[in-house]
């Protein structure tokens, strides 16, 4: 009888389960939640700002520019309440505005870092100037968008970037035997021009399939794996369904950009010396005087922390730091021990240097 | 098995042997995986696989791109290249606009020196109903549904007239 009981009860503890799975695998997660308004459009590209909490009077004066990588939707910077970065910004007092680059048609296929750097993001800047009212202000790029960042702060030096932030800043590609894109993206195994004559733009899917063959383990089996372990905890549930929910959210990198991304960065490593050209003006690093941190994940696959070292050395600010935190190449910012590491070094570098009056090294 | 039951600990479950072997298992792979996409090996292997796929496929792409163009002309039907030039023409359109309230900020600028750098509009800035101190964790009074096309709200300057009363007076 007892035996029964124990069968009957494991079988209704499997439905459940079930029931867990088939939820978090067939819905999306309620996501990018903290209040913003749409502020500025150009193209596909929005521009978003987060409606203060903190007195007027309490927060910092120089608002903050969340620039994130091209391929994939901006909101795992604002994932989930109580998990989310911007968040918790904007509880710190920060005037903070984030650029969602938007979905790249067919149109938009010749689009290069030359449109994005040059085009959209100086609009953009020049929109978040007029809002706060203030000259100065200060842009944090993750991944891609920290190539643009850093593009836009070496080309336009002097358009009032006060500060800095590069979080896992795919910059230097000299060292190829550890960076795995480097290798799979050889001029002796990868033609570029044939995969974007077949697509216009580098489809989402594809982008997906590289970042997770690089991993193929752990996120074809060992995450599904975790999710099964534990689901019957609601917190680990709700936040790989968060996760899942970007993670399966892919979008295509305009051709231009990803023929640059190859040619002139994974194959040649233009950026970091110094012969990279946008619009026929050459990116010099060393023109590049903002206050700068450059966070790095120890255990980021994507961009291995070689990729974001060497920038310190190239650029002519006089306040720079590196921030080392152990993590991938999303988990230092959206994982479970992110609000304990990350967040506050970002608060505590980026509120020394945020008032009014100019107040650091720069 | 009885012990564990009796001291009140976790149950006994027959599969925590079997999912420690599969742990084991899947950490042993995961190394060997990681190690093998990490070769020249597997880099030519996988750009062959790709280069043949895009090189079998063209054919196929481009028969169905030309038949689609004719049945699109047929019917009087614009193709994507007509849409794509389309959207360009919107996007410099878009750029010119853009262009042109940067300018307009900058003649108000000029026109109104005390005015510089003064927010798009003038209206009370919508802080949280519930505003916490700098350190409080965020309220959440205001829902995502305000998430709008409206301008901005901008810090209160309540003695410094609109944007709109500003270009008003620059004409």
């Amino acid at each position: 009888m007892e035996q029964a009981q124990a069968i009957t009860e494991k079988v209704e503890l499997l439905e459940e389960r079930l029931r867990t799975l088939n939820k978090v695998m067939t819905t999306k997660a309620a996501i990018a939640q903290t209040p913003k308004e749409l502020v500025w459009t150009l193209n596909k590209a929005k521009l978003y700002r987060y409606i203060p909490v903190v007195p007027m009077e309490e927060r910092h004066g120089i608002p903050l520019l969340l620039v994130f990588a091209l391929m994939n939707r901006p909101y795992i910077l604002d994932l989930r309440p109580g998990h989310s970065f911007v968040e918790f910004l904007v509880s710190r007092g920060f005037d903070v505005y984030l650029l969602d680059w938007g979905v790249p048609g067919p149109e938009d296929k010749h689009l290069k870092f030359d449109d994005y750097a040059l085009d959209y993001l100086p609009r953009a800047i020049r929109k978040v100037k007029s809002i706060s009212g203030t000259e100065e202000f200060s842009m944090l790029g993750w991944c891609i968008g920290a190539i643009l960042t850093t593009i836009y702060a070496s080309v336009l030096p002097n358009d009032g970037l006060r500060n800095l932030i590069l979080l896992t800043a795919p910059l230097d590609f000299g060292n190829k035997p550890d960076i795995t894109f480097a290798r799979w993206t050889d001029e002796k195994y990868f033609d570029v021009e044939k995969v974007l004559a077949a697509f216009g733009n580098m489809p989402g899917d594809m982008i997906d399939y590289g970042a997770k063959a690089l991993k193929p383990v752990e996120n074809y089996i060992g995450n599904y794996v975790k999710l099964w372990d534990n689901l019957d905890n609601p917190q680990i549930v709700e936040a790989w369904h968060a996760m899942n929910t970007w993670v399966t959210d892919n979008i295509p990198l305009a051709g231009g950009v990803f023929r640059q991304l190859i040619v002139d960065l994974y194959q040649n490593n233009r950026l970091i010396k110094g012969e990279m050209n946008v619009r026929g003006q050459r990116v010099d690093l060393g023109k590049l005087q903002a206050n700068l941190l450059t966070v790095i994940a120890e255990g980021d696959h994507i961009t291995p922390p070689c990729q974001s070292e060497a920038i310190l050395s190239r650029v002519a600010s006089r306040d720079k730091e590196i921030f080392r935190v152990s993590g991938g190449h999303i988990g230092i910012m959206a994982g479970s021990g992110a609000h304990k590491r990350t967040w506050p070094h970002i608060d505590e570098w980026l509120g020394a240097r945020s008032s009014q009056k100019a107040d650091s090294g720069n | 098995m009885a012990e564990g039951q009796a001291g009140g600990s976790k149950p006994f479950d027959p599969l925590e042997s079997f999912r420690g072997l599969r742990d084991i298992y899947l950490d042993t792979m995961a190394k060997a995986m990681v190690e093998a996409v990490n070769t020249e090996s597997y880099a030519k292997a996988s750009g062959a696989m790709l280069d043949t796929t895009l090189t079998m496929s063209a054919p196929l792409r481009d028969g169905l791109e030309k038949s689609m163009l004719q049945v699109l002309e047929q019917l009087s039907l614009p193709s994507r290249q007509d849409i794509v030039a389309l959207a360009e023409r919107f996007t410099n359109l878009e750029m010119c606009l853009d262009d042109m309230d940067a300018k307009l900020d900058r003649i108000l600028g000029l026109s109104h020196p005390a005015q510089q750098g003064v927010p798009d509009e003038t209206v009370d800035e919508p802080v949280a109903r519930t505003t916490p101190t700098a350190k409080a964790s965020p309220t959440r009074t205001v829902t995502a549904k305000q998430v709008s096309s409206r301008k901005p709200a901008a810090p209160p300057r309540k003695t410094a007239p609109s944007k709109k009363a500003a270009r008003k007076n620059a004409k």
